[in-house]
């Protein structure tokens, strides 16, 4: 999960920047295909192709974080075709994500166990509002918070534990007994920074199944939104610490490289109370600029919209981060990794400003079909940018920066 | 290399922080103007013509979501035109000295639905006459836009203060035009149409109003106020009517309220001079599609933080959103039977009258 070299002087930035040139078209094309109003399966609803982009991002992670992409090699053997890796990984991603969505889901958890997981399970219990649309839009917000805590557990744990205790055992016992462990805190996280919200999606709200919203006395909304921001927050940090800051300061806490309990511990608690700061930075920034939010609120006067925007000012972030480490070599790369973490993160702050600046401007109604405007409530950038951050994973992992990276293993374009 | 892309990293922090900066600026520009007094009336009454912009829901939903969900354009739709309705509504202003003047808001959809409601009110007659002086269009979207044509069929030269955000088509529309849009199938389907174009003044209003307060004043105690948000079905912008009632305080009317009934009065509390919360009427864009978010229990709370006395609602509200409102002890003004006398009625109506719906009224 670390950077891989110290120092790489002859790296190309013109081809990084072609690089990721392809790759917003590419996620431009998918957008187009798949969420684009004028497009070919327009699942923009918005929530349904919101949780869809959410979980193949999982299990992209799946495969590269927790699997390590077991039983496939960690890195292509250098007399095997990394096209063929890569489509391969591609394609186990992509079945893997309509795997956990249609079977885990819809037709185990959402027939047998939960309800909302399932929109044929809301439409025959018949409550208000229950036919297919309504029905899977709850559902499909459901999934995607399940796989929002999946995701905040599954990076962090990466960046803090990374393979410990098992560091000593096979391929595959690392990988199974690391799902296991992550998938039952996922289901801590979820239960209670998610359901109490989703069981009162419904009317009247399923009180005998959830608590109201804990947090609606001093967040001034009962929407998840504000959970989701929590934890986007904290993922940035986490993500900042494993790309931008070579696993600093974390690092420290461990005898050699990887993880351990205290290591994994110290991130959880130092990400989320960073995450906490970032968090109210953000909001006080929003109040400089659109003025206090009040309960009942909407558009830019919603709190449940600050906290929701929070998420994705922290999305642009991550994407920024993700951008500069994979294809500008994370610059600079200079002697001292204090210096570098520093200026780095400045950078990846200019860049998420940059993409906000982009997915709020008018190239955004030709590119992704959007009204101009913010706030639009059947709106979020998350989904552009976890499609975005989805399309980098899978070039740079599963394609190891196939067809542009000419010498794998070092940079690109070396 | 490294050097260029350090001053690229410069250059792109200045844009953005002009952008934002201009952004705050404007704002604290916008605090530090003086609050706008645009007058009094003595009364004002809401006749709702209609309220049923659609008669069933599902068939509304499907429609949206087989044709792209929430971003897709209106204009790409091929709208079941049985299940069209419209929204409008008769305005009738008492003013200081007692003198009654009328507004029509909005124009509806299905052209049958609005010539039915419009010759049970007598609306063609005040038209025709210039009793109705004028239209205030609150957006663009088809349920409040294109029954154009049985308004200018009346009145092709009414006055129309619309958003200044419309789309080519809405500007087809408007100066006559028929409009199809093609289902999966490739066929054509009839949407909208106007033979009437509309020869009349368009009054393109924005957020600056017309003398940069704000507002755009349309009779002593009224004022229009444009809201640039964006709304499903790539529509922007919604115009707003605030009446300052004499003794009673502010009242907004609004068509669908996109921008949030509590936001309204919020702008009206820093912008108005002697704001006083009293009440509210139309669309309130909160359970639309009759279902649930936690967020809807905000506005029912920010509702009653914001001591609004008199609450009545209609349209895309949602049923269940007024009768939990209800329940709670939000002032909503009960609505009658009457709506049931029409040769049509909405499928999610019931019998609590949480809603004031076609053929009732109100007075603030």
């Amino acid at each position: 999960m670390e950077t891989d070299s110290p120092l790489e002087n002859r790296f190309n930035y013109i081809m990084g920047l072609v690089n990721i040139v392809a790759i917003f078209c590419i996620v431009w094309l998918l957008w187009y295909i798949f969420m684009h109003a004028d497009g070919i399966f327009r699942l923009y609803t918005p929530m349904y192709g919101f949780s869809l982009v959410v979980v193949f991002f999982s299990a992209i992670l799946i495969i590269k974080d927790i699997f390590e992409f077991y039983p496939f090699a960690e890195k292509t053997p250098p007399d095997q075709s990394v096209l063929i890796r890569g489509i391969l990984l591609t394609i186990t991603a992509v079945v893997l994500m309509l795997f956990l969505y249609y079977v885990v889901f819809w037709k185990f958890l959402g027939e047998f166990g939960i309800t909302y997981f399932s929109p044929y399970s809301i439409i025959a219990a018949g409550s208000q509002g229950a036919e297919i649309w309504n029905a899977r839009e709850i559902s499909s917000r459901a999934i995607l918070y399940f796989f929002a805590a999946f995701l905040w557990i599954t990076i962090t744990w990466s960046a803090g534990f990374g393979r410990w205790p098992w560091q000593k055992n096979d391929r595959s016992v690392q990988a199974w007994s690391r799902l296991f462990t992550i998938l039952f805190f996922v289901v801590i996280a979820y239960t209670v920074l998610f359901h109490a919200s989703v069981c009162h999606l419904f009317y009247p709200a399923q009180v005998n199944a959830g608590v109201e919203p804990w947090w609606i006395s001093f967040a001034d909304t009962g929407s998840a939104n504000f959970s989701l921001g929590l934890l986007l927050c904290a993922l940035f940090w986490a993500v900042s610490s494993d790309l931008l800051w070579e696993g600093y300061p974390f690092k420290l806490l461990a005898k050699k490289d990887g993880g351990n309990f205290l290591r994994g511990l110290f991130v959880f608690i130092v990400t989320t109370i960073l995450g906490i700061i970032l968090l109210w930075i953000l909001l006080k920034g929003m109040i400089y600029f659109w003025d206090e939010p009040f309960m009942g609120g909407q558009y830019t006067d919603g709190p449940d919209f600050r906290f929701l925007h929070a998420a994705e000012i922290s999305g642009f972030l991550i994407l920024s981060a993700f951008i500069l480490k994979n294809y500008f070599n994370n610059f600079p790369n200079t002697n001292s990794i204090w210096l570098n973490a520093i200026v780095r993160t400045l950078l990846a702050i200019v860049g998420g400003a940059l993409v906000y600046l982009f997915y709020y401007s008018n190239a955004t109604v030709f590119f992704l079909g959007k009204v101009p405007g913010i706030a639009q409530p059947d709106d979020t950038p998350l989904v552009w940018t976890i499609l975005f951050l989805s399309i980098i994973a899978v070039h740079c992992d599963f394609f190891e920066g196939w067809p542009l990276k000419k010498d794998r293993g070092t940079g690109l374009n070396d | 290399m490294k050097r260029r892309a350090f001053l690229k990293s410069l250059a792109a922090t200045g844009v953005a922080a002009s952008l934002t900066g201009s952004s705050v600026l404007a704002r604290q520009a916008e605090a530090k103007k003086k609050k706008v007094d645009f007058g009094e009336v003595k009364s004002v009454k809401i006749d709702v013509l209609s309220e049923t912009s659609w008669f069933d829901n599902d068939i509304f939903k499907k429609d949206i979501v087989d044709y792209g969900g929430a971003m897709t354009n209106q204009y790409t739709i091929p709208w079941k035109w049985d299940n069209a309705g419209g929204y409008m509504a008769l305005i009738t202003v008492t003013e200081l000295d007692g003198k009654e003047r009328k507004i029509l808001l909005d124009t509806g959809w299905n052209n049958d639905w609005v010539d039915y409601i419009y010759e049970m009110n007598n609306i063609p007659a005040m038209l025709k006459s210039g009793e109705i002086e004028f239209m205030i269009l609150s957006h663009w979207h088809l349920d409040h836009f294109w029954g154009i044509e049985s308004t200018l069929k009346h009145k092709p030269d009414i006055t129309i203060y619309g958003p200044a955000t419309h789309y080519p088509e809405d500007m087809a529309l408007l100066k006559g035009a028929h409009l199809t849009a093609k289902d999966k199938e490739g066929k054509e389907h009839h949407i909208c149409k106007n033979d009437v174009p509309h020869t009349g003044k368009l009054v393109e209003c924005n957020p600056d109003g017309e003398k940069g307060e704000g507002i755009y004043q349309v009779m002593p105690g009224v004022a229009v106020r444009n809201f640039d948000v964006p709304i499903l079905l790539r529509v922007r912008g919604e115009n707003v009517l605030y009446f300052n009632v004499k003794d009673k305080g502010t009242v907004t009317v609004t068509g669908c309220c996109h921008p949030g009934i509590l936001s309204l009065f919020s702008y009206a509390r820093k912008n108005f001079e002697g704001y006083h919360p009293y009440g509210c009427y139309g669309g309130l864009h909160i359970t639309l599609f009759e279902t649930w978010d936690p967020k809807f229990d905000d506005i029912i709370k920010g509702v009653k933080a914001f001591k609004i006395e008199k609450l009545a609602c209609n349209h895309c509200t949602g049923w269940i959103w007024a009768e939990k409102a209800a329940a709670a002890g939000v002032p909503v003004v009960k609505g009658t039977d009457k709506y049931k006398s029409y040769k049509r009625t909405s499928t999610v109506a019931t019998g609590s009258n949480a809603f004031l719906t076609n053929g009732d009224f109100v007075v603030f």
